[in-house]
């Protein structure tokens, strides 16, 4: 049986799209349940490589090792993984100045109350604010390729990191 | 007092740039990791890691699957693998052929002082193994390390070396300045550079304009 193809507005394909058409080349994720599938998809492209890193500091560490050796490259993890690569990313994406696309799954919103998510809900936005990095939250109003390639550019303009913040319509395919 | 009969990491870093592979590309982790291998072979293709402690491993595991033609070598210490010791388990898994892993092995943590490690006693040759590197092995002198290095585009491979802790920090003979380490390695390897959206670009293109292929 051939898989449908999703509908132009699903915005999980217009991630995976976007990627693609900005020439990223790995994908380095710790998956939560939103993330699972459309990393399933990632790694079915001839495009890109992904990575299943076993925590997101090493994951944070993988991925400046593909931009280092010159490859485009963008982080999957859950707001959970922003709270434990703090030291990796001060001490070596920040002070190195790497260019990272870190996409989100942001649980414990009040839109994702689940009661062991809410904590890190909480604190997320605090601590990217407290460790210096860039983050915008994705509008669900507008389509969301763009947003991911407007953070994509603002990682390579100003050599950081930047985390996109991610509902699970946006990204669990 | 009795000396230590392990071979010093300068011992092994001697071996290391004499039998270093054409077009190899080398990260160290932090303290002297860095610091001496930049005094016994400063070259552009070094990328040294000031802090960051078990982060150099995965580091290097990026950069070998963006460079899969050259060999890349990255000397961690036994407390930096066993801070982040699923990056083993993720090199297990993805299996770099190019990516050839020194693990200095002297049972402290040296650069901080030369605090004992929780477990000095592991065997990390077997652990390699258990996280899925075949290639793994305990070397206790600097010929081995030579003898083995000519199969550097045959791993991933773990290289374990009986080292005696150097707890004097050595003096590196150029600044170690982050940013200006990175530019200098990226542009020894001639990686595509990002042109920005002002000048029509938003891509990584290579000099002379040519697109990079995803």
């Amino acid at each position: 049986m051939q898989a449908r193809k999703p509908s132009a507005s699903h915005r999980p394909s217009q991630i995976l799209d976007t990627l693609k058409r900005l020439g990223f080349g790995v994908a380095v994720a710790v998956p939560d349940s939103w993330l699972g599938e459309i990393l399933v998809r990632i790694e079915r492209e001839k495009s890109m490589q992904l990575v299943r890193a076993t925590h997101e500091e090493e994951a944070l560490a993988i991925a400046c090792g593909a931009r280092l050796g010159g490859v485009r490259t963008a982080m999957f993890v859950q707001n959970a993984g922003l709270l434990s690569m703090g030291s990796g990313m001060v001490t070596l994406a920040q002070r190195y100045q790497f260019p990272l696309l870190i996409l989100v799954s942001y649980r414990g919103t009040p839109e994702d109350p689940v009661f062991y998510h809410v904590a890190k809900g909480r604190a997320t936005e605090p601590v990217l604010r407290g460790l210096g990095v860039a983050f915008a939250c994705a509008d669900r109003s507008r389509p969301i390729g763009p947003q991911v390639e407007t953070a994509a550019t603002f990682a390579e303009e100003a050599s950081s990191p930047f985390a996109l913040l991610l509902s699970q319509e946006d990204v669990r395919w | 007092m009795v000396k230590d009969a392990r071979p010093s990491r300068a011992d092994y870093y001697h071996a290391l740039a004499k039998a270093l592979p054409a077009d190899a590309l080398v990260v160290t982790a932090l303290g002297n990791a860095s610091y001496l291998w930049a005094a016994i072979h400063h070259v552009p293709e070094n990328f040294y890691i000031e802090d960051s402690m078990g982060l150099a491993l995965p580091l290097a595991l990026g950069l070998a699957l963006a460079q899969p033609a050259r060999p890349v070598l990255v000397v961690e210490g036994d407390g930096g693998t066993l801070m982040h010791m699923g990056a083993l388990v993720t090199v297990g898994a993805v299996r770099p052929k190019n990516l050839t892993i020194l693990l200095v092995a002297n049972g402290v943590h040296a650069a901080s002082g030369g605090q004992k490690l929780t477990n000095a006693g592991l065997d990390f040759a077997e652990l390699a193994r258990a996280a899925g590197i075949r290639r793994a092995k305990n070397l206790s002198t600097p010929n081995e390390l030579a003898a083995n290095l000519k199969s550097a585009h045959e791993g991933p491979q773990v290289l374990v070396l009986s080292t005696a802790p150097d707890i004097e920090v050595v003096r590196p003979p150029i600044a170690f300045d982050p940013v200006l380490a990175k530019q200098r390695f990226m542009s020894a390897i001639e990686a595509p550079r990002y042109i920005p959206t002002l000048f029509g670009g938003g891509r990584l293109e290579r000099e002379g304009g040519t697109q990079r292929k995803p």
